[in-house]
């Protein structure tokens, strides 16, 4: 019967046929549960017992409790501090590294080690340094310069950059070598061109460098909003005797969802939040394509 | 004035030297074209001019300064790249006037210049488009456009027409040649192809391994070339080799024909005798060659005939009505004064 089949048809059979394996796996391991996450966030269940249907109250509970609040004000504040510095950050890294030809290679493979790094053990290095005298690194350079001890993990002020710090340096090497790629991806006549033309380098940047990188801007703008509004094992590592704290001032969406289902076993109220969550990044991730594509 | 001169040029990348002391003077207003295969050394060279790269030695002089310490801008300069250069995200008015930001004239005579330079190269109607809505020839114009935006004394162009298709090269090589008639600015022309050479130039430079190997007008490349070289490289098909000895004054061939050239040379001197295809005829005449037809290529008006002998083939021109048929012996000749001779140990013209 197969053979009887049109070139065309033929290639229709082969290209279901290997389609068919990442349509089941999708359909199983993200779609179904997917789904199912939306019909527990109007249904209350402990994991245990029975699920019972409650419509909307989980939603009227999160929107009426100050933490979830707060901790949707925290995970904005990691995407609007996390963003636009690790952007800027990392251009700045990627243009001046791209001009460097001394040790070129391992400069940028140090610039990348971060990114290879477990989070885990990132954060808890971080935290040593965070530590106050004797114990931790940064404070004891203060001390030792006879600066005040300055409380990085204890204040309710400075825990959010304190632990946002780490997470923005984790991901510079990925941001890094993307720009750069992009950076090697404009023709050296365009730069020739300007040379010749003898306009600013400030000019060359702004006109010439930027607007050409725009596909990589957007590509690294999207992809690290996603990544700073899904914030987790930072946070939960560097905080770990009180996740989140201090008084929730470090707590972020995802580390709420995590509370609220397996230390509360809250099923129903985690996945009101994460439907929430899911909004919030479906709509940051639509917004930035929109405003960043075209124009 | 807007004249050039090269004085002893030299070229060093860490140690390989690519150009070896060169020399030229272009006067004001002069079309003269680069012309050798990659990496003759003939783009370096106008890099050098405009300033992209810095020589090693020797002067580059523009209306009489020494510009190799001036940037690129300064040194009174345009420049059209091989890609065009010109800048995807910015419409074509912005990349005419790209060339302007520097200058002191007001924001009205700026448009003003633009305008006038699109209505030169006859774009007016595209100034607003984006460089993706144009044609390769459209691309081709917008960078003339910004090069002559700022009316510079000395044009550069880097292979400009090898990105586009044939008819449309040789339709820009007119158009380049018409402009240049028209403004009048001294232009640097840089290619590998020596039709554009032969069609474009006032004068023609010949590169060859960092080395000029002449410098001439068409004619002068063509009919007296310099060497071995320069004869093969100008004019398609390229000239027959034929080699031969010296013989009391007299040109003995490796046909057994003895030619009276009155040659000034040591007798038993080997020398290379060329001779172009169009020169080359089956007749009657002094024998250059024997041999049969191995091939023919009818172009209509004549026929090219490929003729084996002495263990190479040589090209001739054949009737294009009545050509020999392949397979067939001929004896080829040609006129005693289309002959080239050329010292075969050096490559260098005799005659």
């Amino acid at each position: 019967m197969y053979r009887n089949l049109t070139i065309r048809q033929k290639q229709i059979v082969w290209a279901w046929a290997f389609l068919a394996i990442p349509i089941l796996f999708y359909s199983i391991i993200r779609f179904y549960p997917t789904g199912n996450a939306i019909l527990i966030s109007f249904q209350e269940w402990n994991l245990l017992g029975d699920r019972t249907w409650t419509g909307f109250d989980n939603y009227q509970k999160l929107f009426a409790d100050p933490v979830f609040w707060k901790v949707f004000k925290n995970t904005f504040v990691y995407l609007l501090l996390g963003t636009p510095i690790s952007l800027v950050v990392s251009f700045v890294i990627a243009y001046h590294l791209d001009k460097t030809r001394f040790m070129h290679g391992f400069l940028r493979m140090l610039y990348f080690l971060p990114f290879m790094t477990s989070a885990v053990a990132m954060a808890w290095v971080w935290r040593w340094f965070y530590q106050p005298v004797p114990v931790g690194l940064f404070n004891n350079a203060l001390a030792s310069m006879g600066i005040p001890q300055f409380p990085f993990l204890q204040s309710t002020t400075w825990a959010l950059p304190s632990v946002l710090a780490p997470a923005i340096w984790a991901g510079l090497g990925f941001q890094v070598i993307i720009f750069m790629a992009g950076l090697r991806a404009i023709p050296r006549s365009y730069y020739e061109a300007a040379r010749i033309d003898g306009v600013s380098s400030w000019t060359v940047l702004w006109e010439i460098t930027l607007p050409l990188l725009k596909p990589t801007i957007v590509f690294i703008v999207v992809f690290s909003s996603i990544g700073f509004l899904r914030i987790f094992d930072h946070v939960f590592n560097m905080t770990t005797n009180n996740p989140g704290g201090p008084l929730n001032s470090t707590k972020p969406l995802v580390l709420m969802i995590y509370e609220t289902a397996f230390s509360a076993f809250d099923m129903g109220y985690a996945a009101a939040q994460t439907v929430v969550l899911f909004l919030v990044l479906l709509v940051v991730s639509l917004i930035q394509l929109r405003l960043l594509r075209d124009s | 004035m807007a004249d050039l001169a090269i004085r002893n040029l030299v070229k060093r990348y860490d140690r390989t030297e690519v150009l070896h002391g060169i020399s030229l003077d272009v006067e004001d207003g002069e079309f003269v074209v680069f012309v050798g295969p990659s990496g003759c050394g003939k783009s370096t060279t106008l890099r050098l001019i405009a300033g992209l790269e810095d020589a090693t030695s020797g002067e580059i002089l523009i209306g009489g300064r020494v510009v190799n310490n001036l940037e690129p801008k300064d040194r009174d300069i345009a420049m059209v790249f091989q890609n065009y250069a010109i800048y995807p995200h910015m419409t074509v008015r912005k990349n005419i006037g790209f060339g302007l930001r520097t200058s002191k004239m007001s924001t009205a005579d700026k448009e003003a210049r633009i305008d006038e330079v699109a209505g030169i190269l006859g774009m007016t109607d595209l100034l607003s488009r984006k460089p993706s809505q144009l044609s390769g020839g459209q691309r081709q114009r917008v960078a003339i456009g910004r090069a002559m935006v700022r009316d510079p004394a000395v044009f550069l162009f880097d292979e400009p027409l090898s990105n586009l298709d044939a008819q449309l090269r040789t339709q820009m090589r007119l158009e380049i040649k018409k402009l240049h008639q028209r403004v009048g600015n001294t232009i640097i022309f840089v290619t590998h192809d020596q039709v554009e050479a032969m069609t474009m130039a006032d004068r023609i430079v010949i590169m060859k391994d960092g080395h000029i190997q002449q410098v001439g007008t068409p004619a002068e490349v063509y009919h007296k070339p310099a060497n071995t070289f320069v004869a093969r490289f100008i004019g398609a098909p390229s000239m027959n080799m034929l080699s031969g000895t010296v013989a009391n004054g007299a040109l003995r061939l490796g046909s057994g024909e003895v030619l009276e050239l009155g040659l000034e040379a040591d007798d038993g001197h080997p020398v290379t005798v060329g001779v172009r295809p169009e020169d080359l005829h089956p007749g009657a005449g002094p024998a250059l060659v024997r041999g049969p037809v191995t091939v023919r290529e009818p172009l209509g008006h004549e026929t090219l005939i490929y003729v084996g002998a002495e263990g190479q083939e040589v090209i001739a021109k054949a009737d294009g009505r009545t050509p020999p048929e392949v397979g067939e012996e001929v004896t080829l000749t040609a006129a005693l004064d289309t002959l080239h001779i050329f010292d075969a140990a050096t490559g260098d013209a005799l005659r």
